[in-house]
């Protein structure tokens, strides 16, 4: 997700084409041609700006539902309800590729989580990381703690400092217990104040109760997609 | 007398052929301000990063392009139109059908007819919603305002233009 407002002028995007599947929108303002993935004008008028990242997570419904009672839901478009496809992954997965980087790690269609510190990126395959959740990596020198969600879907990354300092997570074991739909027994405990963190990154209880760890921007995407874009990105290996 | 005659004969052929490499000059014009690119930008297909770049300038040439290629194309036509023989009316015919149709095509956006864009979108409370709890979504909160985005209907819309807390967004997928 992007602001769309660049220098002050407020763009209407909307889709014009594809680039090795990753799609192209142009700005009906200016008719500036933008890449989906990096939000950088490639051709046009505004060629060279880029547009800034908001922050926004993929979860399930039922994880967002029971983190915010107030919360709004787009409404499926009668029209196109047909073309709306719920098993869209699975089938995603199905098509062909046209760019591919064979001699690398993964295979194209892999599922990665990639995420970029100071300009270095990272890509977790994600396999390995719902195996091993919660992940404690260090990109650029910061360290980081990833998370799958209670429901096994949902994934967030986040800065694995309390008050500046480095912290060490782990899942609490009564999580394997069972837990309802919406997760309550699911928790992390941390090394450096023995404090509960849920899934939102927030201390629930412990000495760090009411702090909540800063979140940091991460992409669910295609091996051969992510790979495109970041050619020196390194590869999480457990 | 006898000399004159071939001469304005000539003439009318020298003009006759210099009309119809104008009308070919400006009918490959239109017609490739419009092909190239949607050659070029098809889905499944590899873009060149070179190829692209000229796909890009010229699509965002053709609607001016394409209408002042296709003018010029059917001013030439008409001037060839007394001359010409049945079977070049025929060849004029079908070209300038070619020309008007990249003329059309270069204002249209046909990937928004596979996809088509959410004009007004709509939300629902999040009660009122009847997603299945495992669905995917996208969600994001400014300010006090929480949404969220089934990923089911943004794969097909791709791109929605919302307003968040304040802020305006472009939500992608």
């Amino acid at each position: 997700m992007w602001t769309r407002t660049i220098k002050g002028r407020e763009l209407h995007f909307y889709l014009a084409g594809i680039n090795n599947q990753n799609f192209l929108m142009r700005d009906k303002e200016t008719g500036t041609w933008w890449q989906q993935i990096t939000g950088k004008a490639i051709y046009g008028p505004l060629r060279g700006a880029a547009l800034e990242l908001v922050l926004s997570d993929e979860l399930t419904f039922g994880e967002w539902r029971s983190e915010s009672s107030s919360g709004q839901v787009l409404a499926p478009v009668a029209k196109y309800t047909k073309e709306y496809d719920s098993n869209w992954e699975p089938d995603v997965a199905k098509l062909p590729v046209v760019i591919s980087f064979p001699g690398t790690e993964l295979k194209s269609r892999d599922v990665v989580i990639g995420l970029t510190i100071d300009g270095a990126a990272r890509a977790y395959p994600w396999e390995v990381f719902a195996k091993q959740s919660p992940v404690l990596d260090r990109v650029s020198r910061t360290p980081l703690l990833l998370v799958l969600g209670p429901d096994g879907k949902s994934f967030r990354v986040f800065l694995a400092r309390i008050d500046g300092r480095e912290a060490e997570f782990f899942l609490q074991d009564d999580s394997k217990s069972d837990a309802p739909a919406g997760g309550k027994n699911w928790s992390l405990l941390d090394t450096t104040t023995a404090s509960q963190w849920n899934f939102q990154g927030c201390a629930t209880s412990g000495p760090a109760q009411g702090k909540c760890l800063a979140r940091i921007p991460a992409l669910k995407d295609y091996w051969f997609d992510w790979r495109n874009y970041h050619p020196d990105t390194t590869v999480y290996r457990r | 007398m006898s000399t004159s005659l071939p001469s304005t004969l000539q003439r009318q052929q020298r003009t006759s052929r210099w009309i119809s490499t104008a009308f070919s000059l400006c009918a490959f014009t239109a017609i490739a301000l419009f092909f190239i690119p949607a050659f070029v930008i098809r889905p499944f297909r590899y873009q060149a990063p070179r190829a692209l770049f000229v796909a890009m300038a010229l699509r965002q040439r053709a609607p001016l392009g394409t209408l002042i290629a296709a003018l010029a194309c059917f001013a030439f036509a008409f001037a060839l139109w007394k001359t010409a023989s049945r079977w070049r009316r025929s060849i004029l015919v079908l070209t300038l059908f070619v020309v008007a149709f990249s003329a059309v095509m270069a204002r249209l956006n046909y990937f928004e007819w596979m996809f088509h864009p959410i004009a007004g979108p709509q939300f629902l409370a999040q009660s009122d919603s009847k997603l299945d709890a495992k669905e995917m979504i996208m969600a994001v909160r400014l300010g006090d305002d929480a949404r969220a985005y089934p990923i089911s209907q943004m794969a097909y819309h791709h791109v929605l233009n919302d307003v968040v807390g304040g802020v305006p967004i472009a939500v992608t997928y």
